[in-house]
């Protein structure tokens, strides 16, 4: 077989894979990407499961899309759109309920229609995590300081961290410490007195990790949806029109415009590995293709364990990387419906569905779905994030029909008993079954349903244990850690491979913070 | 109104910190008064008799051990001080009778452990060196006041520099570690080493032990790590005192009284008077005022600030966020007067194994479980226990031939949904019984009391607020220089003339005399003569 050539060869046709893809194409750099699905987007990605309906299988929001991506890639021209999604309606077992909307005065008249005082606090609240938001954005685009070793430009950046956390008022020092270490109520209840409202703001601070509302470093996570407000409108915080597989085929527009070359259905099997530096692919046909460097943005199991074997990697790296923790949690279920769902509390259709339908009526609700999950069990009244997508753009399904996405919490890889390949319909009838306690009428709208399990996350998708984000976003995986001690930097012990998928800082999301970064880091070793 | 000499300082409360707070303060040329309410000091570190004869360690039931310096300085032994420090200093047991032994040797625990995993019989040596290299680091930390962000002093900078270099030079691989251990849920720190059921949770207890947290909560490490960083041992020492801690409290309170402190007790403050921003002294239940200088308050921060301070006294920011400080406490104590010793199978009738501290918790989710109820309100079914049995190494607790047994029993959260602790005080006592019997099937025919410390019991005999032993959770959020207070960690106020010294400062609770210690340096560089 011939062998062809290039600069770079970027495994994962995922957002982050093609960021990077279009970066170094844009530096000049000859890339070829290689997904091995037949459509591009990793868990970015769009697909007509059941005939007319286009469903956001995996990643279903856009919230974190960096700004500057957006800008460096004129992502709009080559068809980003992103579609506002307005508040979150939170259906209460009592018939009442809890529905915030982006219209500050409308959030406050209902929050203290619940709780005056709570009113008085949200206000307060939203001020201050829009300042903590301000300290957090630039350690994003940061690139991970080595703490062991004395560089001057790790020094300089931690350094300058220090320094400007030290510049912070009091007050937001003290929010921005609790943050990173408390839980997400904890930190709420210093806040707010109202149940639901402190259970359905929690339920960010877990999405995607195997934590519950009450587990420390679950504070944290709070700040995300809110740096994504920070850049003005809707911008970054909405859908993505015609689905999130049209942010990544967006991407892949900028990419291919720039000169690199993509290929789907091209699975890799091997990254080749010779006197310890990276020199190209087989495809799992046997195919090889050579190339200068390979930027991996599959997760460090497949990357290292797989796809390079551990004995061509120093023992320490290949203990760190098996310890690397992904414990999958999340389950998602997509439906075609026939019509709109009706909420007991709030029936018929209205504005209230246009946002999101968080099933989190009480703390102690998310947590006992933890608690379930803790001992391998799938909950059995799971937290759930509905959108339904086709309100806000109706492309996504046939006229006066619609699609559901559900996103599920908890749902272990590992279950204590049975397989998940047993338990999947039983789990997506959970799933069904507990928002029909709010909306009756759901059971009889359902045309299609797709349930997916961690397991099947992993199958398809190529997530290992079906983490969303390549990896827990817990402190000990973050930042410097991630995903191993020391390799922080998109750099590898192989020399010439680097990483650039969710597995590295600053971790999982639409974010495509990882992607650029690993392009950047790239371009400069090799000027 | 009645109003007493004024002392230069007044230090309100004699728990241990209290005590040797004073006794700094005194060796420095202070006049210090402690003022107790109970009738007897030490807070924590008691002894008290629970029936006729029986002798129970009430709080504590293993400590410190004591900072080496301040034994030195306090020279305690002199004072009468005579420690235990039994080895093995802990067994733990499964249901179905079989134990690890833990010795200071771990050639010995890995025998034991041999028996369950042979694997992890060869990790653990490791493990032990790891686990005290990191701790000997974190020890720095422990023996003065966390920096100043604001305004670091030129100390301040030096004992950064010093733990910089101490941090490089554990080498990359023990520095990373500790970079991740310290968020880490314990239970996957454990889980990094070792296989074993029983060894993972009887190591992982100790970074739940007096916490609001499971070995599945992140940040259990980190407690872990720091009550390694006093006592290296893994699953944690059994130092106590001959006569039980109470004679520790009276060793600290002689030597204090030796270097010319005076100790009230009976003596409860009410109010800690401020003036002009400034602390001017105390006044007792009773209306007598004591004029002092400067106040010491060894309460914990909750007590100090919402209690003790007219809410005037505190600008509303920091008023708040010592309303938010937290303190949920979730251990309650049982001591049992016993006719004989009970018969544990596991350890096939070695009296000697029963000399250090039995743990039961033969799971991380047995652990975890045990947390669970706590979260709605209840206590557990099937509670972690940490139980001594001192009579065995100390016959003096006990009349000839009975023993006296202290259990440490988590989790029973402070605050109960639906009921109260006046009521539930026998059915926790109940549960508790039957878990141990469990472990020791004769127990129940050999109790002759049953002496129960509800959290509620904890706040109202000795203060603690919402019967939190630490004075506060360790989490990682109020730690370090965030103990109690992020901006205030140096055991100053922002009433002038007012400090902290108790387990509500860094490094926080246990029976160290660290914090005592480390807020009197820092005391008399603020009070003039």
């Amino acid at each position: 077989m011939a062998s062809q050539h290039y600069d770079v060869i970027v495994i994962g046709g995922g957002h982050n894979g093609l960021t990077t893809a279009a970066y170094l194409a844009r530096a000049g750099r000859k890339v070829l990407v290689l997904e091995r699905r037949h459509v591009l987007g990793g868990a970015a990605v769009t697909e007509e499961v059941f005939p007319g309906f286009k469903y956001s299988v995996c990643s279903y929001v856009v919230s974190l899309l960096r700004p500057e991506i957006i800008r460096e890639l004129d992502l709009p021209r080559h068809g980003l759109e992103i579609l506002p999604l307005d508040g979150t309606f939170t259906p209460m077992p009592d018939g009442d309920y809890l529905w915030r909307v982006n219209d500050h005065a409308k959030t406050r008249r209902e929050i203290a229609r619940h709780s005056p005082t709570d009113a008085e606090a949200y206000d307060e609240y939203g001020k201050a995590m829009i300042e903590m938001g301000r300290f957090v954005k630039p350690i994003l685009r940061m690139t991970p300081p080595d703490p062991t070793r004395l560089e001057p430009g790790g020094l300089r950046d931690l350094w300058s961290l220090l320094a400007r956390f030290r510049r912070l008022p009091a007050d937001d020092r003290y929010n921005q410490v609790q943050l990173m270490t408390m839980s997400a109520v904890d930190f709420l209840d210093q806040w707010f007195e109202t149940d639901v409202l402190k259970a359905t703001m929690s339920a960010s601070g877990i999405i995607g990790t195997f934590l519950g509302v009450r587990s420390p470093g679950t504070a944290y996570v709070l700040l995300h949806h809110y740096m994504g407000e920070i850049d003005g409108a809707f911008r970054s915080w909405g859908l993505s029109r015609g689905g999130t597989g049209a942010i990544s085929n967006a991407i892949a527009g900028a990419a291919r415009e720039a000169g690199a070359e993509i290929r789907t259905q091209a699975p890799v099997a091997k990254i080749l590995v010779a006197d310890g530096r990276a020199s190209g692919v087989v495809l799992a046909n046997g195919d090889e293709i050579r190339a200068r460097a390979v930027a991996s943005s599959v997760d460090p199991n497949l990357t290292f364990v797989k796809m390079i074997g551990t004995e061509h990697l120093p023992d320490e790296f290949v203990e760190d990387i098996r310890r690397y923790k992904y414990r999958g949690s999340s389950g998602k279920v997509n439906m075609a419906l026939d019509g709109l769902p009706s909420f007991t509390c709030l029936p018929g259709p209205g504005p209230h569905l246009r946002g999101a339908v968080s099933i989190s009526p009480s703390i102690d609700y998310m947590e006992r779905a933890y608690d379930q999950a803790k001992y391998g069990r799938y909950s059995r009244r799971p937290y759930i994030d509905i959108v339904l997508p086709s309100l806000t753009d109706p492309s996504v399904a046939p006229p006066g029909k619609h699609v559901m996405s559900c996103f599920v919490q908890y749902a272990p890889y590992h279950l204590k008993e049975g397989t998940w390949d047993e338990h999947r319909e039983a789990f997506g009838d959970t799933v069904v079954n507990t928002i029909a306690e709010y909306a009756p009428n759901l059971k009889d709208l359902i045309l299609h349903r797709q349930v997916l399990t961690p397991l099947d996350i992993e199958r398809e998708f190529g997530l290992t244990e079906g983490n969303i984000f390549q990896g827990e976003l817990t402190l000990e995986q973050l930042f410097f850690l991630r995903p191993a001690p020391g390799w922080a930097k998109y750099r590898t012990p192989i020399a010439d491979l680097y990483m650039c998928g969710s597995a590295t800082h600053p971790g999982g999301g639409i974010m495509g913070a990882p992607g650029r970064n690993a392009a950047l880091v790239m371009l400069k070793d090799r000027q | 109104m009645m109003t007493t000499k004024s002392h230069d300082v007044v230090v309100v409360g004699g728990g241990h910190n209290g005590l040797v707070a004073a006794f700094y303060l005194a060796k420095a040329g202070k006049s210090p008064l402690v003022l107790e309410r109970r009738e007897r000091v030490g807070g924590a570190a008691a002894t008290e008799e629970i029936a006729p004869g029986f002798r129970a360690p009430v709080l504590a039931h293993a400590f410190g051990p004591i900072r080496p310096d301040i034994a030195r300085d306090m020279r305690l032994e002199s004072h009468g001080l005579s420690l235990i420090a039994p080895d093995p200093y802990l067994v733990a047991l499964t249901p179905d009778g079989r134990a690890i032994a833990f010795s200071r040797d771990a050639a010995h625990t890995a025998t034991s452990i041999a028996a369950f995993s042979q694997r992890d019989a060869q990790r653990y040596p490791e493990f032990q060196t790891s686990l005290m290299r990191i701790a000997r680091l974190l020890e720095g930390l422990l023996d003065g006041p966390p920096p100043d962000i604001d305004r670091p002093s030129p100390s301040d900078l030096w004992s950064l520099a010093q733990s910089g270099r101490r941090f490089r030079a554990l080498g990359r691989r023990d520095g990373f570690r500790l970079l991740r251990w310290m968020p880490m849920a314990a239970a996957d720190f454990v889980a990094e080493w070792f296989e074993t059921d029983l060894l993972q949770a009887a190591i992982a207890a100790r970074g739940i032990h007096g916490a609001c947290l499971g070995p599945w909560s992140a940040g259990s490490a980190a407690i872990l790590l720091l009550a390694a960083a006093l006592d290296p041992l893994p699953g944690g020492g059994a130092v106590t005192a001959r006569g039980g801690p109470g004679a520790l409290a009276t060793a600290l309170a002689s030597a204090a009284e030796s270097a010319g402190a005076r100790i009230r007790t009976g003596a409860t403050v009410s109010r800690i008077v401020v003036r002009n921003g400034a602390a001017a002294g105390v006044v007792l239940e009773n209306g007598e005022e004591i004029p002092a200088a400067a106040v010491v308050s060894n309460a914990d921060p909750r007590r100090t600030f919402l209690h003790l301070l007219d809410p005037l006294d505190l600008e509303p920011g920091f008023a708040a966020r010592a309303r938010n400080y937290r303190a949920p406490g979730t251990v309650a104590k049982v001591h049992l007067a016993l006719d004989a010793l009970p018969s544990f199978p596991a350890l096939g009738g070695d009296a000697a194994r029963l000399a250090g501290r039995v743990h039961i918790g033969p799971s991380i989710d047995y652990l975890e479980r045990a947390f669970d109820a706590s979260k709605y309100g209840a206590f557990a079914e099937e509670p972690y226990l940490d139980v001594t049995i001192p009579s065995v190494s100390d016959p003096s607790l006990a009349p000839a031939g009975k023993h006296v047994m202290s259990i440490h029993a988590q989790f029973a959260p402070y605050t109960l949904r639906g009921t109260d602790w006046n009521e539930r005080r026998s059915t926790l006592a109940d549960a508790v019984l039957k878990t141990l019997g469990a472990y020791a099937p004769d127990l129940n025919r050999h109790v002759l009391h049953c002496h129960v410390l509800t959290p509620l019991d904890l706040e109202r005999d000795f203060g603690l607020t919402g019967g939190h032993i630490h004075h506060g959770e360790m989490s990682l959020d109020q730690l370090y220089t965030m103990r109690p207070i992020l901006g205030w960690a140096r055991y100053r106020t922002p009433i002038a003339g007012l400090f902290l010294c108790g387990g509500g400062t860094h490094p926080g609770g246990g029976i160290t005399g660290a914090s005592g210690r480390n807020a009197a340096r820092e005391i008399l560089k603020h009070v003039r003569t």
